[in-house]
This record gives structure tokens, sequence and C-alpha cells, in this order.
């Protein structure tokens, strides 16, 4: 090899790997519902970043005059039983939602990338107990254990997120597993064994991006679960006590306006969980295609 | 075969004993008195003393440990033990609830099934086109939906005249009813529908480039035949995996399905029992869900031996 030939071999290595990554972008791109997943998401995002500016009304003001007010020009969405203005209230619940939603995904994905990757690595006995472990909390009801942890531990943000982590963990510990038990074998993982590199080094800096991929796609569709398992554990009344309700509890009391003719209270959160969920979902099968090596080809 | 069974079998020991102990000790961590719950309003007028007895007599005093030892020795005895509220031993009242929460189960499955399947069917046929692009849209809208939100939707425009039409009624349980069971188990199987139908394509779609399909076809069998026989037959075993592993979310979703729909059933009854601190009840109904998810997987997995000898054999 010339020296100009190893001058511009990190070069052409460089540009291989934006090759990689502009074919993800490509086969993201063309795929318009995921898509329009990423820019549902954003928006929502920004919504609830800037939701005391964009907000029309506190959420908490309440208007005795207006109560019950039907979506007019004045209260966009809307006013709830004490003259709350129902879009205020929706773009200060989206912070509580989304948070909760990317947090407790974050932990689920700590725990299951973690326990995957030793899991998979030393395989024996560690492998066994940790797979037993994904048995067991496969088979307890996610949501029934929910509800049971709330009663103990108090729904504030702490706990929910920390039970929703553990119920998301075992499904996401298995596929890691699976990863890594393909990526060991092969042979730059060998060569770094050879050259004296450390476990840790080797899990984190080699075994983890190669195994990532699988994993962003179900962070996605793993958001859009914990979101919903928030929505539902708060439409039951056991969701976390804050003065401004996240969008279950809004349900949760609007539906004793449904027979009076209010539906807007009910309908109307709950179609802006579903969206938001949806787009999660939307992003989640987009980047599943995207990351997906065999769906070029087609 | 047996030998098989026998690995499966063995292997649910370890895991309904972490179930145990998971929930275990979920149950100690419990706030609130159970003595209390016991004893309802005669607890204000009672002695310390004659408090600290109920509490002796259900081994409440118990150092943890020893707790959790006869706490697993009445599960080996298949013992749930007895509501402090209702008085009503545990198995009792999951007699009674259990078969309305299959019945809702079953029902939002029959729906799932009768909506996936052809969806999913369809959408693998036709490839590519707009009526696979549009039911794969449609399908990942039910998932995304919120099982409350689309019961009060339900509600709302199915069952009075306000804003829909009064077709179904609007919650409630009756003996053999059946059209009391429509809406709730529409609800119910919605987004489970969308998943199957999910499952279903791909799984039809990765049978159709396989040889044996070609050589159906090149036989000359009707298109029909080797659609059903050959091609979904085969792809049958992703879709019954899905089905098996929703065990749970349908448990939970009946949950929600029988509080918005006022259903008799189990989820029903696990809701009042946590505001009451029933702690026996909460565990009794927590772990017979598991149970019932570990043995139907236990099914299916045998299932899978069963058709397929590659598995019993690794």
């Amino acid at each position: 090899m010339t020296a100009a030939e190893q001058l511009l071999l990190p070069v052409a290595l460089n540009t291989q790997r934006v090759n990689n990554r502009s074919r993800f972008w490509m086969a993201f791109r063309r795929n318009r519902v995921a898509v329009f997943g990423l820019v549902l998401i954003v928006l929502l995002g920004l919504m609830a970043l800037f939701a005391p500016i964009i907000a029309p009304f506190n959420p908490i003001e309440q208007h005795i005059i207006d109560r019950l007010k039907a979506p007019n020009a004045q209260y966009l969405l809307g006013t709830d039983e004490l003259g709350r203005d129902l879009f205020s209230r929706l773009l200060y619940g989206a912070r509580i939602s989304l948070v909760i939603g990317f947090v407790a995904q974050g932990v689920s994905m700590l725990i299951g990338i973690s326990l995957g990757l030793v899991s998979g690595w030393y395989g024996g006995w560690i492998d066994d107990v940790i797979m037993r472990m994904t048995d067991i909390f496969f088979a307890i009801p996610g949501l029934m254990f929910l509800i049971v942890w709330v009663t103990i531990f108090e729904p504030g943000p702490l706990s929910i997120f920390l039970a929703l982590g553990l119920i998301g963990w075992p499904g996401l510990a298995r596929v890691m597993r699976g990863q890594v038990l393909t990526i060991k074998e092969l042979e730059y993982v060998t060569s770094a064994q050879a050259l004296g590199a450390s476990t840790p080094h080797i899990l984190v800096r080699h075994i983890l991006p190669n195994a990532i991929a699988p994993m962003i796609v179900l962070a996605a569709l793993g958001v859009a679960g914990a979101i919903l398992s928030e929505a539902t554990l708060s439409f039951l009344g056991l969701g976390i006590q804050v003065p401004n309700p996240s969008w279950g509890t809004m349900v949760q009391f609007g539906k004793n306006y449904l027979p009076t003719g209010q539906w807007w209270l009910a309908v109307i959160p709950g179609l802006v969980i579903m969206l938001t969920v949806l787009g999660f979902n939307f992003l989640g099968d987009g980047l599943r295609d995207a990351l997906d090596p065999n769906a070029y080809s087609k | 075969m047996s030998k098989y069974i026998i690995r499966r079998l063995v292997q649910i020991i370890p895991t309904m004993l972490g179930v145990f102990t998971v929930l275990f000790i979920l149950a100690y961590l419990m706030p609130g008195d159970p003595v209390r719950s016991v004893l309802g309003e005669e607890y204000k007028r009672m002695k310390p003393e004659v408090v600290e007895g109920v509490r002796d007599q259900l081994g409440l005093n118990d150092p943890f440990i020893v707790r959790y030892a006869k706490f697993l020795g009445r599960m080996v005895r298949l013992d749930l033990g007895e509501s402090f509220i209702l008085k009503q031993s545990v198995w009792d009242i999951i007699g009674y609830r259990l078969p309305r929460t299959i019945q809702l189960m079953a029902g939002g499955m029959f729906v799932a099934l009768l909506i996936g399947l052809p969806a999913g069917i369809l959408a693998a046929e036709k490839q590519y086109s707009w009526v696979d692009h549009g039911l794969m849209l449609l399908s990942l809208v039910g998932v995304s939906m919120p099982v409350f939100w689309l019961g009060l939707l339900a509600q709302l425009l199915l069952t009075q005249e306000k804003y829909g039409i009064a077709l179904f009624p609007v919650a409630g349980y009756e003996e053999g009813s059946v059209i009391h069971m429509i809406l709730p188990s529409l609800v119910l199987g919605t987004a489970l529908s969308a998943e199957i139908a999910r499952v279903t394509r791909s799984s039809m779609l990765e049978v159709n480039s396989k040889d044996y399909i070609t050589t159906a076809r090149s036989k000359g069998l009707p298109y029909r035949v080797v659609l059903l026989r050959h091609q979904l037959r085969n792809a049958l075993i992703p879709i019954i995996t899905i089905v098996a592993l929703d065990i749970g979310y349908l448990l939970g979703g009946s949950l929600v399905t029988e509080t918005i729909f006022n259903w008799p059933g189990l989820g029903r009854a696990i809701v009042p029992a946590i505001q009451r601190q029933d702690t026996p009840v909460i565990l009794g109904i927590l772990i017979f869900g598991a149970f019932m998810f570990v043995i139907i997987n236990l099914l299916t997995d045998l299932i899978y031996a069963l058709v397929n000898p590659r598995i019993r054999f690794a």
C-alpha cells in the first residue's frame, strides 16, 4: 500500500459510512407514512415545549360563566365543567404524556439492553437466570401490575417511569440477546478479543452499535405503548395527580359529560392520545422498513 | 416428544415461583392496614388487644420470611385464601367471574380473527397496491386507539339516538344475551384485529415465495385451494404465536372494557379490591392471570412441537 493510498483509506471508509446513512435516509424519506409520523411527533413536541406561549389561556384558570361551552372562536376546543380552556389543557397535558412516554421507554431500554447484552455475551447460567426473569415479567398481566404498583408507591412520575420500565424490558432484552448471539461470532469481535480489548469495551464499542437497529424500532413502538398505558391508568383514575391533568385523566372526567351532550370533553383528548400514539407507530413502522437491509432490494 | 413436554413442564416451576415472589413482595409492600379491611366498621370500636389478636390470627405479625414460606405453602396447595371483605374464598370469586371474562376475551378474539385474517390475506394478495397500503394504514390506526376511548365512542354513536343510532344496549351483562356482547367484543377485538392483520400479511408473503407454493400452482390446483390449504395453513404458526402472546393484552384490555361496559368479570373485581385493600383477591387474580398466560404459552409451544419436528428435537 502506498502512502497516498493509506491517506485515502480513512476517507474511503468515511464515504462508505455516509453512504449507509444516506441510504437509510433515502429509504426513510420514501416512506411517506413514517415521515408523517416524525412530523407529527416533532409538532407535538414543539407544542408541548412552547405550551406557555401557544396556550391562549392558563390551563387551570376557571371561567365559570363560560363553563361547558362547545368549541367556538374564543375557546377553540370548548371548555370543561369549570370553564377551563380545553385546548390549553391539552397543550400542557402533552408535556406529561410525552415525558412519561420517553422516560419510561428509556428505563425499559436501559434494563432491556444491558440485561440482553450480558445474557447473550456470557451465556450459561447467567443467560438462564435472565431469560427466566423475562418469562416471569412476561407472565404477570401488565395493566394489573401497574394498578397494584401505583397503589403501593403513589402515582408519582418516578413510580410510573419505574413501573412502565419494569413491564417493558423483557421483549427488548430478548431481541438484544438474539442480536448479541449472532454478532459475537463475527470476525471483528474475535479480532478485538485477540487484540486484548476488555469485555466492556467490546460490548459497548463493537456489539452495541451493530445491534442497535432493531432496538431503535422497538423504542419508537415502545414509546407508543408507554403513552397508551399511562393514558389507560389515568383513565381508571390512578394516574399522576397534578393540577394540569394528563390526557387520560381528561377523558376520565369528560366521560361523565357524554350523556349530557358535552362530547368534546372526552372525545377530543382521546383523539389527541390516538394521534400521538399513531405518530410513534408510524415512525417505528417506517424505521423498521428503512433499517431492514432486505427492504432495499424490493 | 414426551421428553420435550417434560422439559417444558419443568420450566414452568421457576417461572411461577418467580411470579409468586414478585407478587408476594408487592402485596407485602401494600400500604394500609389489612386488619382494618377485615374488621371494617368494627375496627374503631375494637380494643387494641383484640386488633392484635386478629393480626396474630392472620399471621400479619410473622417475620417476612415466615409469611413468604406460608404463602408459598398455600400456593403449592392451590389455596388462594379468602377475601377480607366478602368473606368468600378467592376461588369462588374467580369461579364466578372467570367465565364472564373468558366469554368477553373469546368475543374479542373472535372479532379480531374475523377482521384480521381476511384483511391480512387480502393485503398480502394485493401486495403494494392501494388496498394493501390502505389496510396497513388502517391497522396502525387500529393499534393506536386507546381501548377506553373506542369504548366511549361506541357508546356515544351506537347506543343512543342523540349523536348516532340506538343499536345496542349501553352497558351491562345478561346471561346468554348476544346483543350485550357485541359492542364489548368489538371494542376489545379492534386493536388485536389490526395486529393479526399485520402478522397474517407478512406471514402469507413469506410463505408465498416457497417452492411448494410454486409447485402447487404449477400442478394447476385451483387458486383458492392453494391460497387456503397450502399458503394459509403454513402461515398459521406466527399467527398462533401472536394470538397466544396477546392473552396478556386481552386480560388487560378486558379490565378496561369491563369497566366501561359494566361487565361483571375479573377486571371489574380487581379495581374495587385494590381500593378496599383486599389483598387476597388482588393476589389471587394476578396469580391466576399469570398462570393462564404461562399455560396458554405452554400449549402453543406444544402445538408447534407437534407441527414442526425441528423444534421437538432441538
